[in-house]
């Protein structure tokens, strides 16, 4: 009976003395994170010259002043209207090979100091949550379609590299890298060149 | 202590009620099979980040360790444990519901510290309705078929959560498993209330002269003890073998890896389906020490395999010495502690501590050959493995007396 060969209870037990700490505290700090978060996206005030707004949402523009359109009122915050169609969410989304294959899901994105986006770490693998591994892929080798998010590496690729730790050296498997080093496909090439040009995809 | 045997042990559960325990064992697997490793697929699914995923999981494992002995106490101190039982099931299966609804934070987190509050109470909620309904006489027999049931509900929940997160969704999952409280609850009505003696489910004795036994004399206890760290130092070595593997797994083999560690998930579980009618029945014939020693010499040897393996899909094979180390300690563990809680009135609790001890060992472990694989190589944590499981074996061989009543 306390034997369950196989069951999570094990894994999900592992790190539990160790966050008795964050037991106590995490739930108040993870309420407080929740709210103000999505605020700071929004009211933290950008420079000028790095935010081109192109459409001004008419609410956001109390008092018709006209005299210096770019420059939005002090009391005002700087937003951009953009179609949901043309942005999309990545936490959580599956992604495929260019054949298809099941790639997992992505988990997170790393970022460098500039706020380039450098890599996507991806759970690959695995059967209902055993023996997955956490690996990061290039950022410019992934293609978001709207119908699904396409990498062009292949499983075999990929299954090899280093699982991805938080504190430890990153290998990031990519269109350039040596990880990844088996010939590509000549179609694959063909799709890397297009995200590699240009990084948010259409 | 045979007299009173002869007087109050002369029990005769219907047909109904120990099939109602049989079907209430298997249904209960298929849902608590949704509360493992797959909480964090779907919570991937859902969005959350990582750092949320680890957290829900680390609350998760903290109740189910500290809950365990006062999860005992409370069924110990329970009239009925067929309604304890009902009420964590319910519990479970509105979690299970809470998942699928609602996977924002405050509601998973309330949802999974609700199921793991409530495993804590089905675990010995299912030895005491079994020792309530057959008595110490016919214990061991009904282990093994509680045993066998649990591992078959495993079993088809792993193969149909599979499935149903393939062609469905992982949300799906969820609501499957909620739906699964309706069987579960049917089967446990099964159970005739009458037929459930409180007295002999805590293994307490009938007459009123003799006091319960003191919580620190359990404790002190000296086979307690000495099982608890046989069972911890089992789940050291064992916690974190199929984990590791099914990680090796991946990276050895592209397109067979998730078949390959479906597989290594079932095969156990069909052996201990098999095997543990058996060990029920030749623990009263040879005694707990050899079918022991059996289930603890079985790892060492499944550790030394996995090291050395040259191949993944062989692993499969090897995977059939964790279903008889699994059905020789699924039927023993709470035989065992049944032998040593007898005449005490504190079964569940005894339970209790050693499924706490249980928890320690396998939450210890996963850090402890995570840390092994990645510093130094996968192969030498599995030797490590082996190592402390060799232990575990000639701790079991010097340290656990035979407690088979004569």
């Amino acid at each position: 009976m306390f034997h369950v060969a196989g069951s999570g209870e094990r894994a999900i037990l592992s790190s539990a003395i160790t966050s008795a700490a964050a037991f106590i505290f995490g739930f108040a700090i993870a309420m407080a994170a929740a709210g103000p978060s999505a605020v700071a996206q929004t009211s933290t005030p950008q420079t000028p010259t790095q935010q081109t707004p192109t459409e001004q949402a008419p609410t956001q523009t109390p008092k018709p002043v006209a005299a210096q359109p770019p420059a939005p009122p002090k009391d005002a915050t700087p937003a951009e209207v953009l179609d949901d169609k043309d942005v999309e969410t990545v936490l959580g989304r599956e992604i495929y090979s260019i054949a298809g294959e099941d790639m997992g899901r992505i988990v997170d994105v790393l970022v460098d100091h500039k706020g380039n986006i450098r890599a996507a770490i991806i759970d690959f693998g695995g059967f209902l949550g055993v023996g997955s591994r956490k690996l990061a892929v290039d950022w410019r080798a992934i293609q978001f379609n709207p119908d699904r998010a396409i990498l062009s590496l292949t499983r075999d690729q990929v299954r090899v590299a280093p699982e991805y730790k938080d504190g430890e050296p990153v290998v990031i498997l990519g269109p350039g890298s040596p990880a990844a080093a088996k010939p590509p496909h000549p179609q694959q090439t063909q799709q890397n060149a297009k995200p590699a040009a240009t990084a948010p995809a259409k | 202590m045979l007299v009173m045997e002869t007087k109050t042990n002369a029990p005769q559960p219907s047909r109904r009620s120990l099939a109602g325990l049989d079907w209430f064992i298997f249904f209960l697997a298929d849902v608590q099979t949704g509360f493992g490793p797959f909480v964090a697929v779907y919570l991937t699914a859902a969005q959350w980040t990582q750092q949320d995923i680890g957290f829900i999981l680390s609350v998760t494992g903290l109740v189910s360790l500290l809950g365990r002995m006062p999860g005992g106490a409370l069924v110990d101190a329970a009239r009925s444990e067929r309604n304890a039982a009902a009420i964590a099931v319910v519990c479970i299966g509105l979690s299970a519901l809470i998942f699928a609804a609602m996977p924002a934070f405050a509601p998973v987190l309330f949802a999974s510290i609700l199921s793991s509050g409530a495993n804590c109470i089905l675990a010995p909620a299912i030895g005491a309705i079994s020792l309530g309904l057959v008595g110490h006489a016919l214990i061991g027999p009904r282990l093994g078929r509680n045993a066998r049931f649990a591992s078959l509900g495993t079993g088809f929940a792993a193969a149909g959560m599979g499935i149903t997160g393939y062609f469905f969704s992982s949300r799906a999952v969820f609501i499957v498993t909620a739906l699964l409280l309706v069987p579960t609850l049917i089967a446990l009505s099964q159970i005739r209330a009458t037929e459930v003696d409180p007295v002999r489910a805590h293994s307490g004795v009938a007459s009123p002269d003799r006091p319960d036994y003191g919580l620190f004399r359990l404790a002190l206890n000296p086979p307690l003890l000495a099982f608890a760290a046989c069972n911890a130092l089992f789940q050291l070595a064992n916690a974190a073998m199929l984990p590791l593997m099914g990680s090796i797994m991946t990276m050895r083999s592209a397109n067979w890896a998730t078949v390959l560690i479906a597989a290594c998930i079932i095969v156990p579980q069909l052996v201990v389906a098999a095997l543990s009618p058996w060990v029920g029945r030749q623990a009263d014939r040879w005694g707990r020490r050899p079918l022991l020693l059996l289930g603890f010499g079985a790892l060492p040897l499944r550790c030394l395999l996995f090291a050395y393996t040259p191949e993944p899909t062989l692993v499969v094979f090897f995977q059939i010495l964790d279903g008889i180390s699994a059905a020789a300690l699924g039927v023993l563990v709470p035989l065992v502690i049944a032998d040593i809680a007898r005449d005490t009135g504190r079964f569940n609790l005894a339970q209790g501590a050693v499924g706490t001890a249980v928890g320690v060992g396998a939450s210890v472990s996963t850090s402890f050959a995570g840390y092994v694989s990645d510093h130094y190589s996968s192969q030498t944590a599995f030797l490590d493995l082996a190592a402390i499981a060799t232990f575990g074996f000639f701790f079991v061989l010097v340290a656990m007396p035979e407690t088979r009543p004569r």
